[in-house]
């Protein structure tokens, strides 16, 4: 009998029985067409970003194809945290044993007081940090700056003994200087990235396209982009490193496990296909098996520098 | 397992079995799904992709424009006016489509209603039809509105015509029925008879114009919203509209709005 490829990953504290998990606001336990046994079968769940109080989010349009590509700008709109626990928690235990919940604040007392109410939830497994959402914190946000992208890690870490996974902008200059900054600042994981900022014009009406007038582009259009990220990261860091940006198939996963990614987290592709999850981790596995490895640990960063 | 989801829609393969274009750039195409067409209800749509996802990235939405439940048939209407509603243009008899329906609440028909109105604009009629032939099986009389550019964009006009009691035009250049506004014909009928309901689709100002109507003559009114969709399950938050509860998903808790709770913008 051939021996079944291994696809467990350690990340960080966590241990995963895949490296495959919904990227935070493309995933909506409440509506998905995955069933609990399908959702088991995920690395991990992660619900869209959640605020401490509720929140609207942006005018429409929100969305618009380009390229390649999805531009948004939903704005995160959540319910806060009350409905979360009540509405969404029971139904992602039963969904998954891994919960990655991911955290939005327009301040550091923000986020720390988020992080700190959610540090009594035993089912939580780690907390995500959105650093990217351009709309928030007078217009800069926090992933731009490497000082107060430590000053924000370092403070929430006071405030929970959660895992931390610091989700970084793609919207800097030197992405290494910030993955070094929330290491730095306790950041026990790091994701990479979050969407790219960018705008489309209506040419007939001479108009945005999005009611936010800018949005973040996801989608294959940015994946050389998140590759090319995650190689330069990975050279400089020792935390691991959630990859995510328009992975559509195992090939594209399979590319950024290569350059150091531990896991992977697919995000837009889920709308086109809400099973696309469940066939990358087939597609991995096939690959595993032909190229004679395993387990996934095997390929990991391979592709160095 | 118990199903978390509380959406009651899948994923299929659907077949294309019919394909024809009604004029210039408007198509209608037949596609079989028995899992969706059996279930389908008036108002509802299904999201559709006939491409690679690394060809065109999202699934686009469609209204049913008639259902066949025995048949494990639908019919979509669609206008040909960006790259996904091109390949489907092109599309052959037995080509495969992917599907994800059906989707979104339909139409809800209050019981002991005697007379409805549709009012539609172009192919604002696509989500109406289904909805009409409902009420001609259940005895309810149609008064059916009528708007385009010009006469060949009164889409099926004569169909409608056939099911309807009575039916009204109005045309941009005035090719068929009177010019200007078709919701004037409306307001004619309701000062002489009790329309239950007012049922719209798509066109901001008709829905205007049926909201001020609504408060004078004070009847049920619906409008079925259309918005870009990236997912069209309720996932992405994407598609929403203004409402007097605050944004609404429009593929979620619509596509079909009471008029009096759609805000526009402008």
């Amino acid at each position: 009998m051939t021996k079944e490829v291994s696809l467990e990953v350690d990340l960080g504290p966590l241990h995963l029985k895949n490296p495959i998990m919904p990227a935070s606001g493309t995933f909506d336990v409440k509506c998905t067409l995955l069933n609990e046994n399908e959702l088991n079968r995920l690395g991990a769940v992660v619900p869209k970003s959640i605020a401490f109080k509720g929140r609207e989010g942006n005018p429409e349009p929100r969305i618009c194809e380009t390229d390649c590509g999805l531009l948004n700008a939903v704005g995160v709109p959540s319910r806060g945290v009350e409905y979360f626990i009540k509405e969404e928690l029971p139904l992602l235990k039963k969904a998954n044993n891994i919960i990655i919940v991911s955290l939005l604040g327009n301040s550091v007392e923000d986020f720390c007081n988020l992080a700190g109410y959610l540090n009594k939830i035993e089912e939580i497994s780690a907390l995500e940090i959105n650093l990217s959402c351009p709309n928030l914190n007078n217009g800069i946000p926090f992933g731009v700056n490497e000082d107060k992208l430590y000053e924000l890690i370092f403070n929430i870490k006071k405030n929970t003994s959660k895992p931390i996974i610091a989700k970084l902008s793609p919207n800097v200059s030197d992405i290494k200087k910030m993955a070094l900054s929330v290491q730095n600042a306790g950041a026990e994981i790091i994701t990479i990235a979050n969407t790219f900022m960018g705008m489309a014009i209506d040419v007939d009406k001479q108009l945005p396209r999005l009611g936010n007038n800018i949005g973040g582009l996801s989608g294959p259009a940015i994946r050389p982009i998140v590759v090319r990220m995650i190689w330069e990261i990975a050279q400089v860091i020792n935390i691991p490193i959630i990859g995510v940006g328009g992975v559509c198939c195992a090939e594209d996963a399979i590319e950024m496990f290569l350059v150091g990614a531990s896991a992977v987290q697919v995000g837009s592709a889920n709308f086109s296909n809400p099973y696309i999850m469940l066939e990358i981790i087939t597609g991995i596995k096939r690959y595993l098996k032909e190229k004679k490895y395993n387990s996934i640990q095997d390929i990991i960063g391979l592709v160095k520098d | 397992m118990e199903n978390p989801r509380d959406i009651n829609s899948i994923l299929t393969k659907g077949k294309i079995i019919e394909q024809v274009n009604l004029n210039n750039n408007y198509h209608k195409i037949k596609i079989k799904a028995p899992q969706i067409a059996k279930k389908a209800k008036p108002g509802q749509f299904t999201m559709l992709s006939k491409w690679e996802i690394k060809e065109l990235f999202l699934k686009r939405p469609f209204s049913f424009y008639n259902i066949e439940p025995d048949l494990g048939t639908f019919d979509i209407l669609y206008k040909k006016k960006g790259k996904g509603t091109q390949i489907l243009a092109e599309s052959k008899i037995g080509d495969l489509v992917e599907l994800i329906g059906p989707l979104g609440n339909g139409f809800k028909i209050p019981k002991s209603v005697r007379n409805i109105a549709i009012v539609a604009r172009g192919i604002g009629i696509a989500p109406l039809m289904p909805l009409i032939l409902e009420c001609k099986q259940k005895g309810i009389n149609i008064y059916s509105f009528l708007s385009a550019q010009t006469e060949n964009l009164l889409l099926y006009s004569d169909k409608i015509e056939s099911i309807s009691k009575e039916t009204f035009y109005t045309t941009d250049d005035g090719s068929k029925g009177a010019k200007g506004e078709v919701t004037d014909f409306l307001e004619k009928i309701l000062k002489g008879i009790v329309i239950d309901v007012v049922y719209t689709c798509g066109s901001k100002r008709l829905t205007k114009h049926i909201r001020n109507l609504q408060k004078k003559y004070n009847f049920l009114a619906f409008v079925s919203l259309e918005e870009h969709m990236a997912c069209g399950i309720g996932a992405c938050k994407g598609c929403v509209h203004k409402t007097k509860d605050g944004y609404k998903r429009v593929c979620k808790e619509g596509p079909v709005f009471p008029v009096e709770e759609v805000i526009f913008n402008d």
